[in-house]
């Protein structure tokens, strides 16, 4: 039987007809009973231990909730899933979506997922809180005005500040600069963005090595000999894996740590593994937006610390705070959109605007969700020391800056807002 | 220079347990990988429980190697499940050691969690030297020793030892070998067991200049095939020369042109494929 | 009883979209998608009896091709796509299968393995061409010039694009069939089962050998346009040498002694996948074991289990 097209066509109609009619026959939402929240955490590679990280942020805040009777007393309930590559980071989000049928998915950390589930959120009108993956494509280029999607503060940010603190810090003490930054897109935005920031300010600085290793590289002896070749005054690296505290052992063991000045923007985020041995003092180092041992931690910040610490004998890092943002942004989101419905629990479409512009605690300070859904926080960075009761390097003092003055305005680009700086 | 040369020295080890297990089973185990990440982790785990017992701490070597050898005992048990398709086609033989490359990334997992694990100061306890203008570690200089009198040691294994002999038989003739009366199931157990040390070794021996991650296995396969093809499959001293011409490559690329650094090896492996197949030093290959 | 059996399955397939529910169907997408892929690579292993781990390559120029066709050049019409990732395969398998069929076994399984990679790197480096590690978007195509515009994306992936996946299998399935079934199949089977006797009777063995590898890419490639369009991405993760793998094992699942050990596998995979990965975090271990198990005691696959004769169909 030949099928002419018409009757391809026809067909399809016929079908889409009875799909679209299928799927309105599910329910929305629910309004009793336990709510879900689908989890994607990256539980493999490279990315596992932030995505460990996120999770435990993610279930503490869970836990905390359901203790105190839940979310307009109904309790949450996790479901994870594991994030992988992309396509099939996709399949398990709209497993979340269609068959466990979750309210809100949270997580998301590698940049290639997080392109693919903007899209995806926004296809299948389902919430979805981003951990990471915040680069000027996911936000600028794929969804200019997204509804469902919300993502995480931008990737640049720990440069941005990292520069800032650089130039203010060390300008007239450093003139030959290397880089050696993980080969992709996190690697050259911030890379690109140090280097323009140095140029905003007047820095006259000399690229003396650009090296870009993979992403995860376990071995920098050839790195290492070229830097050593170079003899750069700075060293500037937004390493954030295990790669960091090999880099620096490796860099230790040739000599490099002692007469050169290094800035990692986001290595604190490994720091339990950047050792005293081999991690020099001075060095400015960044642990994205939370900061495990601040002087001016709240109650809810050292209680996370403290059970984390308990629980897993580990310091916790900034995917934590992530972690738990996502969940009490939602909590707080559900309860002020439920106010305005008389207490009724909100629909999807009621949370999305209280989502918008929310505030919450969370457990580095106060964060919220611009009205164009992207995050707001603080972000903390400092000089290594090693007076501490650790066997590791930790900061002192601790320098803040929030995403106001580290991360672009809404509808300006990055080049373009920071020549806009008045400096 | 010597950076390249550490590289190339743990390279070879993992290498040369390929092309041992491939010269006389014909079998290319993807899972060295594996193997070489088993004895990163154990090396960590092992050395770390030592120092931790009172452990001097320049003998952390000595327990290293001891871990890695430890770990050679995964090697009959392996070999027995790979022992079940000898007869059959060389694919399935790749693709259940591809199986065992997914079995021992979890397995890892498990064990070991997800977080990287280090040695943390032991790289240092033998010093540094100058050397040309470079500061070199000492351990770096010990790995290349190691590496180099593994290699002079399977070399006088292969060659003037009974075992060797027998192996080098059995890698040119099966056959005949086995009508002369030689026990294949012991050679080959043996033969694979021996494959498996030089890689947990090497693993372990890595160890304190790098961490244990736990992609380490996979990415390693990739650069260990290359090695071995630029050597010339089953050749021990092709997986010499392989390694080093891999290592000093990589090296050369970091300090030449970095850009190309993830591409480098893949262009030299297939330009190698095509100009001369069998390697620089080839054997009588499929 | 394996007409039935057949049957059977076809009309579930055909009658899933009404019955099934919606997380199910997106899953049989991919197993489509994928079906169309291990097709081409049967032709290439089953039936020719040279093993790729580097197939992985053209189903991520597939996915590539559909996304720059969509977002670079606005060209949205699927049956474009398909044509052009068909064309792109052509391209890049002549020169490369000129360059690996005149190796077998281990040489050939390394070098396409090589090459994988490489496009890897390739697609990971050159990000101002191919998006490096973010990719490129795949934007919703035009089936048969209908946008379908009034079905959200969802309702369009479980609806025309579904019947539309599955015509595009038929099809493909079809003319794999009267490959296979051909002189030219028919010399295939001789070189794998004999090349020294297939050469002495006059078959030019290099030469048929180029052949399966350009159809086998050019299906591949084709199942990856297909496989893109749910995702709406194309990653440099598609051609890493862990996906080649994974198609290999598919293939040996469903067993790539039959015909339709393909469709099988890619199947069985796809749900297997999904039901593990639900159940444990450490699905890897669960499926490296039964990789193992079929491949030391059902070498044959599942459609070897079920036809105890030798089913050489293929």
């Amino acid at each position: 039987m030949r099928t002419t097209r018409r009757q391809f066509l026809a067909l399809s109609g016929a079908v889409s007809a009875a799909v679209a009619l299928r799927l309105d026959g599910v329910p929305a939402f629910a309004q009793t009973g336990p709510i879900k929240i689908g989890v994607l955490a990256a539980k493999a590679g490279v990315l596992a231990p932030v995505g460990e990280s996120g999770l435990r942020g993610v279930t503490w805040a869970t836990d905390r909730i359901n203790a105190a009777g839940g979310i307009l007393g109904r309790k949450v309930e996790l479901v994870v899933e594991e994030e992988s590559s992309p396509k099939d980071t996709v399949e398990r989000f709209r497993k979340l979506v269609l068959s466990d049928k979750v309210d809100v998915v949270s997580g998301g950390i590698s940049t290639g997922v997080g392109l693919a589930l903007g899209p995806v959120a926004e296809e299948m009108k389902a919430m979805w809180l981003a951990w990471d993956a915040t680069t000027q494509k996911g936000v600028e280029e794929t969804i200019p005005k997204p509804r469902y999607a919300f993502r995480s503060t931008d990737n640049e940010c720990e440069a941005v500040m990292a520069s800032i603190l650089t130039a203010k810090n060390w300008k007239g003490k450093f003139r030959t600069v290397a880089g050696i930054n993980p080969d992709y897109s996190y690697g050259r935005d911030n890379w690109a963005a140090f280097l323009a920031i140095m140029k905003k300010y007047g820095i006259e600085i000399q690229v003396v090595s650009e090296l870009w290793p993979k992403l995860g590289a376990t071995d920098f002896t050839a790195h290492v000999a070229a830097l050593q070749q170079a003899k750069p005054d700075l060293i500037f690296s937004c390493f954030w894996a295990g790669d960091t505290p090999i880099f620096m052992k490796q860099a230790h063991a040739a000599g490099l740590t002692t007469g050169t000045r290094f800035v990692l923007t986001t290595g604190g985020g490994v720091h339990e593994s950047l050792k005293k041995a081999f991690t020099p003092e001075g060095a400015l180092l960044g642990y994205n937006s939370m900061y495990f041992e601040h002087p001016r931690a709240s109650a809810l910040m050292k209680e996370f610390v403290r059970w984390h610490q308990e629980k897993f004998k580990e310091w916790p890092n900034y995917e934590s705070d992530h972690g738990y943002f996502t969940i009490a942004a939602y909590k707080a989101a559900v309860e002020r959109a439920a106010k305005a419905a008389g207490g009724k629990w909100p629909t999807p479409d009621a949370v999305i605007p209280a989502l918008e512009g929310v505030e919450v605690e969370s457990l580095s300070g106060p964060r919220r969700f611009r009205e164009d859904h992207i995050m707001e926080a603080t972000f903390f960075q400092g000089y290594t020391t090693h007076k501490n009761r650790y066997d590791f390097a930790t900061i002192d003092p601790v320098e803040t800056m929030g995403t106001k003055q580290i991360q672009k305005p809404t509808g300006l680009g990055l080049y373009d807002w920071i020549n806009s700086w008045k400096v | 220079m010597l950076g390249g040369t550490f590289h190339a020295a743990v390279l070879f080890l993992v290498a040369a347990g390929l092309q041992l297990v491939f010269g006389v089973q014909r079998i290319l185990n993807l899972a060295c990988g594996s193997f070489y990440a088993l004895g990163a982790y154990l090396g960590v785990s092992a050395v770390t429980w030592a120092l931790g017992a009172g452990l001097p701490a320049p003998l952390f070597v000595v327990v290293l190697i001891a871990a890695g050898l430890a770990l050679a005992a995964i090697g009959p048990p392996v070999e027995r499940i790979l022992r079940t398709i000898y007869d059959r086609d060389e694919s399935f033989q790749l693709l259940l050691t591809f199986a065992l490359v997914l079995m021992f990334e979890d397995v890892i997992r498990f064990v070991w969690g997800t977080a990287p694990h280090q040695l943390g100061s032991v790289y240092l306890v033998y010093g540094q030297l100058r050397i040309g203008g470079s500061t070199v570690p000492v351990y770096n200089l010990v790995v290349i020793a190691a590496g180099g009198s593994i290699a002079l040691g399977m070399g006088w294994l292969l060659t003037r030892t009974r075992f060797g002999r027998i192996v080098r038989a059995t890698a040119e003739n099966r056959e005949m070998s086995e009508a002369l009366g030689v026990d294949m199931t012991r050679v080959y157990r043996r033969v694979f067991t021996l494959g498996v040390a030089l890689g947990t070794v090497g693993g372990a021996l890595v160890i304190p200049a790098t961490a244990a991650t736990s992609e380490m296995g996979i990415e390693l396969i990739v650069e260990a095939f290359a090695v071995v093809v630029i050597g010339g499959l089953g050749s021990m001293r092709g997986a010499a020369a392989g390694a080093l011409i891999v290592g000093l490559l990589k090296a050369g690329a970091i300090a030449v042109w970095p850009e190309v650094e993830m591409l480098a090896v893949y262009v030299v492996v297939i330009a190698v494929l095509v100009l001369r197949p069998a390697g620089l030093f080839a054997r009588a290959a499929a | 009883m394996a007409r039935t059996a057949g049957g059977l399955a076809a009309l579930a397939v055909l009658a899933a979209p009404w019955v099934a529910p919606p997380y199910h169907l997106t899953l049989l997408l991919p197993a489509f998608a994928y079906g169309i892929v291990l097709l081409g690579l049967n032709l290439l292993f089953g039936t020719t009896g040279l093993l790729s781990f580097g197939h992985a390559l053209f189903v991520a120029l597939g996915a590539y091709t559909a996304a720059a066709l969509t977002t670079g050049l606005g060209v949205l019409h699927l049956e474009a796509i398909l044509a052009a990732a068909a064309g792109a395969a052509a391209l890049v398998a002549v020169p490369l299968g000129l360059l690996c069929v005149r190796y077998v076994k281990i040489y050939f399984g390394m070098l396409t393995l090589a090459f994988g990679m490489l496009f890897y790197s390739f697609l990971y480096k050159f990000y101002t061409l191919t998006g490096g590690d973010e990719g490129i978007r795949v934007l919703r195509p035009l089936l048969l010039g209908r946008a379908f515009g009034d079905l959200g994306k969802v309702e369009f992936l479980i609806g025309p694009f579904y019947y539309y996946a599955l015509a595009l299998l038929a099809v493909a399935t079809l003319v794999m069939w009267r490959v296979v079934r051909s002189p030219f199949g028919l010399c295939l089977r001789a070189i794998r089962e004999n090349p020294d006797k297939a050469a002495a009777v006059g078959v030019s063995v290099r030469r048929y050998r180029f052949y399966a590898f350009v159809i086998a890419a050019v299906f591949g490639a084709v199942g990856g346009a297909l496989l893109a369009v749910p995702t709406g991405l194309a990653d440099p993760l598609l051609a890493y040498w862990t996906h080649s793998g994974n198609l290999v094992f598919m293939l040996l699942l469903g067993g790539f002694d039959h015909f339709l050990g393909p469709l099988v596998g890619a199947l069985v995979f796809i749900l297997l996948q999904d039901t593990v990965m639900s159940l444990t975090a450490y699905w890897r271990f669960v499926f490296g074991a039964i990789l193992a198990v079929v491949v030391i005691f059902f070498p044959r696959g599942l459609l070897g289990l079920l036809d105890p004769r030798a089913g050489r169909s293929a």
